[in-house]
């Protein structure tokens, strides 16, 4: 790891809420699924009427409800996202630098790290490709 | 799943709640108001039997009945004459009145009498029923309809929350098996619960057999008892069932609705199988049979 991934913080890579799928706890399966497509990031935030986030919901969480669940289709998408959405999930502070942010993404083997606030409100999403672009830009 | 607690009533009538590990709530009464002596008669009668067996009781009548097979039956006695029968229902016997609208238009006129506003089930995903009903801020008896999963009743839940109105009761009157035809899957009543409020088994209409005889429904009454006690043990919060003194010469519903003479044997039943339920509940627990083992 460079020595300027170890001075920068993810500041600027950082992905503000309004660039990712956020939603509140009853969302529908089936519009989680629609916003976290649309968003091409491959997760879901699950916000509660505080910004609090209280579930993440990823595409590999996804892969595994699909082979674990026996619920008929139509069912699965009129669950709510809470239903599904994992509530521990590894975050991080803005202030982190960006070779721990890295180092996280990689022991985990994730590929988003959520950024939050003292009182856990939603400051943003680390997201992989952002992180790689900036190493190779630097 | 322990529901929350909606209450139906209160102030000039008697309050019923209605969900959690409360007792099994009855609603009960003619499907159409037919005359005003006969509604009253009916409410004087079912109520006897519910005070007898100390069951918590909410009388239903409709003053319109817009779903009928046939343009020929009986349509109802109409909104304001129905709703002056229902307020002296009311206020004679201090019971709170469940009755059905079906035009949007008549919701705020109806939540004027009654104290709990029913949606009836083929009307269940009408938007702009759903929100009349919620913008009253009574609560509302929402019946699932025959042609719905319960998981999507979950849409109906939130038209009317979107009002504000958070007090809803899901009723289960069948589903449709084929043609002419309805089942009762008791997976209906823990999915809808997931929902978060009180359900409701209505057995007069599960054993209705829809339009089966050409122009009106059929109906199998037979079934009604081992239909009631196979959903109170699997956990409901109300029974709904439609009582007659004549039912054959009924003005609707000839086929499916109860026989007052049975009534106090099916509700015993109901209760004593509500109240094993809730003790199961209380020594074992909430069902916990999960997905991941």
């Amino acid at each position: 790891m460079s020595t300027s991934t170890a001075e920068r913080t993810i500041e600027d890579i950082l992905l503000a809420p309004e660039a990712i799928p956020v939603m509140p706890p009853k969302t529908l399966m089936k519009e989680a699924l629609e916003m976290m497509t649309a968003s091409r990031l491959g997760l879901a935030c699950v916000l509660d009427g505080d910004g609090r986030l209280v579930g993440l919901f990823t595409d590999g969480d996804l892969r595994r409800l699909l082979l674990r669940s026996q619920k008929p289709l139509s069912a699965l998408f009129s669950d709510d996202i809470i239903d599904h959405a994992r509530t521990n999930f590894t975050s991080v502070d803005r202030n982190t630098c960006l070779e721990d942010a890295l180092s996280l993404l990689q022991e985990r083997e994730i590929f988003d790290l959520p950024v939050l606030d003292a009182d856990g409100k939603l400051e943003g999403v680390i997201h992989l490709h952002p992180a790689l672009k900036a190493i190779l830009d630097a | 799943m322990i529901s929350k607690v909606i209450e139906v009533g209160g102030g000039d009538v008697s309050a019923v709640a209605i969900g959690g590990a409360g007792p099994l709530v009855f609603l009960g009464g003619p499907c159409a108001i037919e005359s005003r002596d006969h509604a009253l008669e009916m409410a004087e009668r079912i109520g006897a039997i519910c005070r007898k067996l100390d069951i918590p009781w909410i009388y239903k009548s409709c003053y319109d009945k817009d779903c009928r097979s046939s343009a020929g039956s009986f349509h109802g006695i109409g909104i304001d004459e129905g709703l002056e029968i229902l307020a002296e229902v009311r206020s004679s016997r201090g019971v709170p009145v469940v009755c059905d609208f079906s035009d949007a238009a008549w919701a705020a006129h109806t939540a004027t009498v009654v104290d709990f506003l029913q949606i009836p089930a083929y009307l269940c995903r009408q938007t702009h029923i759903l929100q009349a009903a919620g913008e009253t801020g009574k609560p509302v008896h929402l019946k699932k309809g025959q042609f719905m999963s319960p998981w999507n009743m979950k849409n109906s839940v939130r038209k009317i929350e979107a009002t504000g109105n958070e007090q809803i009761l899901l009723t289960d009157r069948g589903t449709f098996f084929g043609y002419n035809m309805l089942v009762n899957d008791y997976r209906n009543f823990p999915i809808m619960a997931e929902a978060g409020y009180p359900v409701c088994f209505d057995a007069t209409h599960s054993v209705q057999l829809p339009t089966s005889m050409g122009n009106i429904s059929g109906g199998q009454r037979e079934f009604i008892p081992a239909l009631v006690r196979a959903a109170a043990g699997c956990g409901i919060n109300a029974l709904f069932m439609e009582i007659h003194d004549n039912p054959d010469e009924a003005l609707s519903d000839a086929n499916t609705q109860l026989d007052i003479q049975y009534l106090e044997n099916i509700l015993a039943q109901a209760k004593a199988t509500h109240e094993v339920r809730l003790e199961l509940l209380d020594k074992w627990g909430e069902d916990n049979v999960h997905l991941d083992g």
